[in-house]
């Protein structure tokens, strides 16, 4: 029997799911492997029977929260794809803000048509059973998730900074080239994408379970970063990560 | 072993020749600012006016990934060891890096032998060179230096007007008799040589103010020194030290499935002891919970443990560590530092 497998999204741009239809080829032996019942980004059947759930977005609506919650009853295994799913993403940013303000900046005079809460991740409301980190996630490491699944196992994601992969990659440091990065204490598993690609690392998979944010803020400083860019750049993904799993 | 010399322009012939003739030629390039070892597709690639390289040749021996075996799931389940050791000419090769193969050679080929470690190695030809110190270099505090006899098979010195290549092996001397045009050293490029040398020692700023040799003992005395709780505090566990040592070779294992779920391979990718994970064993139980406690037990291992083992610093003292340390935490200022408290506590 294959097993059951639904996606759902709530507040997110859906760019995860898009990286899983992007997928292609190994989308073909991934869906071989299970039954989709549910996905609503690239089909149009739909039921309700799935044992398997691969949620995005954060929660951002009151009126999200059964939504999630009967989701949650149905899955046996519910994974969180995504940043927004895994850490409440750059929706939370807003957090930092009161809502009105937020609503007013996004729907100007349209405001009060519109109602949100503080954006959390999927964790604030129901147990997680696995996430896939990541904005947007990595294909490679969604395959090896969905993998693991199907095995049985749970998925272990690293508990290292993105500093292992990109000094494997044999990377020039990001603060060698005169920038500042979040790598020291962001979780890895994207084999150090951006860092590779001439970027710096603006932790979009979250903190590493143990980060050291005092010393890592100290150097941020060293290298000429106001306390309101260290603030921002730490808001920008992880705002939520107290909650996050 | 035998001292011969080339022109400068030979020099550039040999790697030449080198390059194009043998399988495989590496050596330091430019990336950014720095230098890495990469394949060289001609002579215009290598840049031998270099300190330091990211990553060490050790990556050659002991990548930061590799395949260790292929299987298939089933009873009974087929397993192929996987064995890539391809022929390299490793070019550059600076003392201190030459001792850290040295230490590599005792962890994965001495008591217990690496297959995968061994092949490699001996497929490797390595042509040294000397090197220009920077302030992070302190290779004159643990001998790592000079180049020693047994650890190349070619080693070359630039004297000003022509290099010096000592010849450390059988295999280094075919590849000069070869590929290069060379001629027998003079009383002056001997001394030419040793005016190099004595002018690198002295161009080597950073040190430890102890005998290698009593280090061992002084880090027996200062094992609850509160430095290690200020290391501790600044300490990313970042891994970043582990990862650039020429030294460090512990590593993790692990399967990768295919998406057929029956066939897979086992890898084998670098581990450092100051990730935090690094010692969580079985229910869970770190034995090095904190920073400072794998941040000492770094120092213990290159300084205590595999020196008393095997007689020797297992640090070179090329300094990657301490380039690497966004947290500024560096061998010279740590042993200084428990140098200094043990003298203040014996006064």
């Amino acid at each position: 029997m294959r097993p059951k497998v639904a996606v759902f999204d709530f507040g997110c741009c859906e760019g995860c799911q898009l990286q899983l239809v992007n997928l292609e080829e190994a989308l073909l032996d991934l869906v071989g492997l299970v039954d989709v019942r549910q996905w609503r980004e690239a089909m149009s059947e739909h039921a309700d029977d799935y044992e398997i759930a691969l949620v995005e977005g954060s929660i951002t609506r009151e009126s999200e929260i059964p939504r999630l919650e009967a989701i949650r009853r149905q899955a046996k295994v519910l994974v969180a794809l995504g940043a927004c799913a895994h850490t409440g993403g750059i929706n939370a940013m807003k957090n930092h803000m009161p809502m009105e303000q937020a609503l007013e900046i996004v729907y100007g005079d349209k405001a009060r048509w519109f109602d949100t809460i503080p954006a959390r991740p999927l964790s604030a409301y129901v147990p997680v059973d696995a996430a896939v980190p990541g904005c947007p996630v990595d294909r490679q490491e969604l395959v090896e998730v969905v993998k693991a699944l199907l095995m049985g196992v749970t998925p272990a994601l690293p508990t290292y900074p993105v500093c292992v992969e990109c000094k494997m990659a044999e990377n020039v440091c990001v603060f060698d080239l005169g920038l500042t990065c979040m790598g020291p204490v962001t979780r890895a598993g994207c084999r150090a994408r951006c860092p590779s690609n001439g970027n710096r690392c603006l932790g979009c998979r979250g903190l590493v379970p143990e980060p050291n944010a005092n010393a890592h803020k100290e150097i941020l400083a060293e290298h000429g970063r106001t306390v309101e860019d260290i603030l921002a750049e730490y808001r920008m993904f992880v705002s939520s990560a107290e909650v996050a799993q | 072993m035998t001292l011969r010399v080339m022109e400068k322009g030979d020099l550039a012939s040999f790697v030449e020749r080198l390059i194009a003739s043998e399988p495989g030629a590496v050596g330091p390039v430019r990336k950014d600012g720095k230098h890495v070892f990469a394949r060289l597709a001609s002579v215009e690639d290598l840049d031998l006016a270099y300190t330091t390289t990211l990553l060490p040749p050790k990556k050659y021996l002991f990548p930061p990934q590799e395949t260790l075996l292929r299987f298939r799931l089933g009873a009974p389940p087929v397993v192929e060891p996987v064995l890539e050791a391809p022929p390299l000419v490793v070019i550059g090769v600076h003392p201190c890096d030459l001792r850290g193969i040295w230490a590599t050679d005792r962890a994965f080929g001495d008591d217990h032998v690496d297959t995968n470690y061994r092949a490699r190695r001996e497929a490797i030809t390595l042509i040294g060179a000397d090197c220009l110190p920077d302030e992070h270099c302190f290779c004159t505090s643990v001998g790592s230096h000079l180049p020693e006899p047994a650890s190349f098979d070619l080693f070359v010195t630039d004297i000003g007007d022509a290099v010096t290549v000592e010849i450390g092996s059988e295999r280094g001397r075919a590849l000069l008799e070869r590929y290069a045009r060379s001629r027998e050293a003079t009383a002056a490029d001997l001394a030419g040589l040793q005016k190099r040398r004595h002018a690198k020692e002295a161009a080597v700023k950073a040190r430890l103010n102890v005998d290698v040799q009593m280090l061992p003992l002084l880090l027996e005395s200062v094992s609850t020194s509160p430095l290690w709780e200020q290391l501790g505090a600044k300490c990313l566990s970042c891994g970043n030290c582990n990862l650039v040592c020429p030294t460090c070779y512990c590593f993790d294992v692990g399967d990768l499935m295919q998406l057929n779920l029956e066939e897979g391979e086992r890898i084998r990718r670098w581990d450092g002891c100051t990730l935090v994970d690094f010692a969580t064993v079985a229910g869970g139980h770190n034995f090095r919970r904190e920073a400072k406690s794998r941040v000492r037990h770094r120092y213990y291992r290159k300084f205590q443990y595999l020196m008393t083992r095997y007689g020797r610093s297992f640090c070179t003292g090329c300094g990657r560590c301490s380039r690497s340390c966004l947290a500024h935490i560096n061998p010279p200022e740590t042993i200084n530092a428990l140098l200094a408290e043990a003298e203040r506590e014996e006064a």
